[in-house]
C-alpha cells in the first residue's frame, strides 16, 4: 500500500490517507486481512500528525473498511467488498473532481463529458502529463 | 507591511483546558509594544503554529512564556504556573528550542552539553538522547561554538526532545536545516507525539515544512493574535472564491464585513471570505455572481490573505 499526501490538494490530510486505503483496495494491493501500517509508522513515514492517521483509521473502521484488533494493530475488514462499494465511492471522488474543474473553466457537464468520452476511447490510461489538473 | 484587517477570524477556542494560555499579554521594548494585549489559548496536546510576519512578536511571545523576558501586563499560565514567578520550574518541563543559534556553554563539547542536560532534567531519556544523536549524526566530541547553524539546530532540537517534555516550544525549528534532516525531523516529531503526549507551539515563517503536524493555528501581527482556530475551521470556513460577476456589480452586505481578501479585474474577482460556505455561496449566487470555485487555503495562503487583506470589502 503506497499513500502519497499533496499539498496542493484540497481534502484534508485524513481523508487523503482514506483514499489511499480505498484506492489499495480498489487497485487490488490491498487484500482483506491484511495489516495497516501503524498509527506511528505511517505519521512518521508521511511526516504527519500521528492524529491525523488515527482520524483516518477511526473513520475507516467506522465505515466498515478496516478492523482495529486491540494489542494487534489495524487490519482490512475480511468482508470487505471492494467492487461492490468501493468502486463506485472512488469513482464518485473523481467525478466530483473533474466536474470541479470544469466548472472552474467555465464548461458545463455535457462538454465534460463529451471530452471524456472522446478522450477515453483514444488515449492510454495514466498518461496525465498532458495536463496537470490545474 | 501592515495589517488593517478587522478581525474576521475567531480568536476564542472556548474553555479548554489548555496547557498554555496568556490573557491580555502586553510587553514593551521602550517605546515600541512587541505584544499588545494577547490572548493565547493553546489546548492541551495540541500541535500548534504561531504565524506572523517579521517582528510580529512571536519569539517574544514564546521567550515570554519561558519566563526569560518580563512581560508589562496580564496573565501568564504554562503548565499551571506564572513563569514571571516560577521561571526555573516552568523550564524545567519545558523542551525549547531557542531562535537563536548559540549555546550558552559554547566552550563545552556535545556530549559534555547533553550530560549537563541529563542531570538538570530529572525525565532525561538516555536512550532517547542516543537514539536522536544517531540519528541526527551528530559528533559528541564537537565542541558547541564550532558547530554550524544546521548542526546547532539538531543539538538543540535533542536537547529538547530528549526529556520528553509535556510542553514543546519550537522557535523555527527547521531553520538552517537542509532538506533530508528536515524531513527526518518532521518524523522524527511524528513519532515522538505518537509516543509521548505533548503539546507543541510552533513559531515560524516556513509553515508548509510543518503544516502536516498542525491542528490549531494562530496569526500574529503587530503584536496582536488576528485569528485564532483548528486548522480544520481555517479549512473549512475560510475559502476563496473565485466568480465571474456582471457589469456595476457590488458585493451583498452582509458578505463584505467577512473578506478578508480580495483580488480580481472587471468581471472575475476573487475573495477571500469567512464564513459558512453554502451561504456565502448561496450569497454571492443571489447577487448575480457566478460562482466558478471555492477552494480552502493552505496556512501560508491564509496567513497571506490576512496580512495583505488591506482592501478587503471593496
Amino acid at each position: 500500500m503506497q499513500i502519497h499526501l499533496s499539498r496542493s490538494d484540497e481534502r484534508p490530510l485524513y481523508v487523503q490517507i482514506m483514499d489511499g486505503v480505498r484506492r489499495g483496495l480498489v487497485r487490488g494491493t490491498l487484500r482483506p486481512e491484511d495489516p495497516l501500517p501503524s498509527v506511528r509508522d505511517l505519521a512518521s513515514e508521511l511526516r504527519v500528525n500521528p492524529r491525523t492517521v488515527s482520524q483516518a483509521y477511526a473513520e475507516l473502521e467506522r465505515d466498515g473498511v478496516v478492523q482495529v484488533r486491540h494489542g494487534k494493530g489495524t487490519f482490512v475488514a475480511p468482508e470487505v467488498r471492494p467492487d461492490q462499494r468501493e468502486r463506485p465511492r472512488l469513482a464518485k471522488q473523481v467525478a466530483r473532481r473533474a466536474l470541479a474543474d470544469a466548472s472552474r473553466n467555465g464548461l458545463v457537464l455535457e462538454e465534460l463529458l463529451e471530452a471524456l468520452r472522446e478522450i477515453g476511447e483514444r488515449e492510454s490510461p495514466g498518461d496525465d502529463t498532458k495536463e496537470d489538473g490545474r | 507591511m501592515t495589517a488593517t484587517t478587522t478581525s474576521a477570524l475567531p480568536v476564542n477556542l472556548g474553555d479548554g483546558p489548555f496547557a498554555v494560555s496568556t490573557a491580555g499579554l502586553v510587553k514593551r521594548y521602550g517605546s515600541s509594544t512587541a505584544l499588545n494585549g494577547v490572548d493565547l489559548q493553546l489546548p492541551e496536546h495540541a500541535v500548534y503554529v504561531l504565524v506572523g510576519p517579521n517582528g510580529a512578536g512571536k519569539s517574544t511571545l514564546l521567550r515570554t512564556l519561558m519566563g526569560l523576558v518580563r512581560r508589562h501586563a496580564g496573565d501568564v499560565n504554562v503548565l499551571g504556573a506564572d513563569p514571571g514567578l516560577e521561571g526555573g520550574h516552568v523550564r524545567g518541563r519545558i523542551g525549547y528550542v531557542p531562535e537563536d543559534h548559540r549555546f550558552g556553554y559554547s566552550w563545552l563539547t556535545v556530549g559534555q552539553l547533553l550530560e549537563h542536560h541529563a542531570v538538570y532534567y530529572p525525565s532525561w531519556d538516555p536512550a532517547y538522547a542516543r537514539r536522536l544523536t544517531e540519528m541526527y549524526d551528530v559528533d559528541p566530541d564537537k565542541k558547541c561554538h564550532t558547530l554550524s547553524k544546521g548542526q546547532s539546530r539538531r543539538v538543540q532540537l535533542i536537547l529538547a526532545l530528549a526529556h520528553r517534555p509535556p510542553l514543546l516550544l519550537l522557535d523555527e525549528p527547521t531553520d538552517g536545516l537542509d532538506h533530508v534532516v528536515r524531513d527526518a525531523t518532521l518524523s522524527i516529531l511524528s513519532e515522538h507525539l505518537a509516543d509521548s503526549p505533548t503539546t507543541v507551539l510552533i513559531s515560524t515563517h516556513r509553515v508548509y515544512e510543518v503544516e502536516p503536524l498542525v491542528d490549531h493555528v494562530g496569526v500574529l501581527s503587530d503584536g496582536r493574535l488576528l485569528g485564532q482556530l483548528p486548522r480544520g475551521d481555517l479549512r473549512g470556513s475560510l475559502l476563496r472564491y473565485s466568480a465571474d460577476v456582471p457589469e456595476r456589480w457590488s458585493l451583498p452586505k452582509e458578505i463584505g464585513g467577512r473578506v478578508v481578501n480580495r483580488r480580481g479585474r472587471a468581471r472575475e474577482i476573487e475573495w477571500t471570505v469567512w464564513g459558512d460556505r453554502d451561504e456565502v455561496t448561496r450569497g454571492l449566487s443571489q447577487a448575480g455572481a457566478t460562482v466558478r470555485e471555492v477552494a480552502s487555503l493552505s496556512v501560508d495562503e491564509a496567513a497571506i490573505a490576512l496580512f495583505s487583506g488591506e482592501e478587503a470589502g471593496s
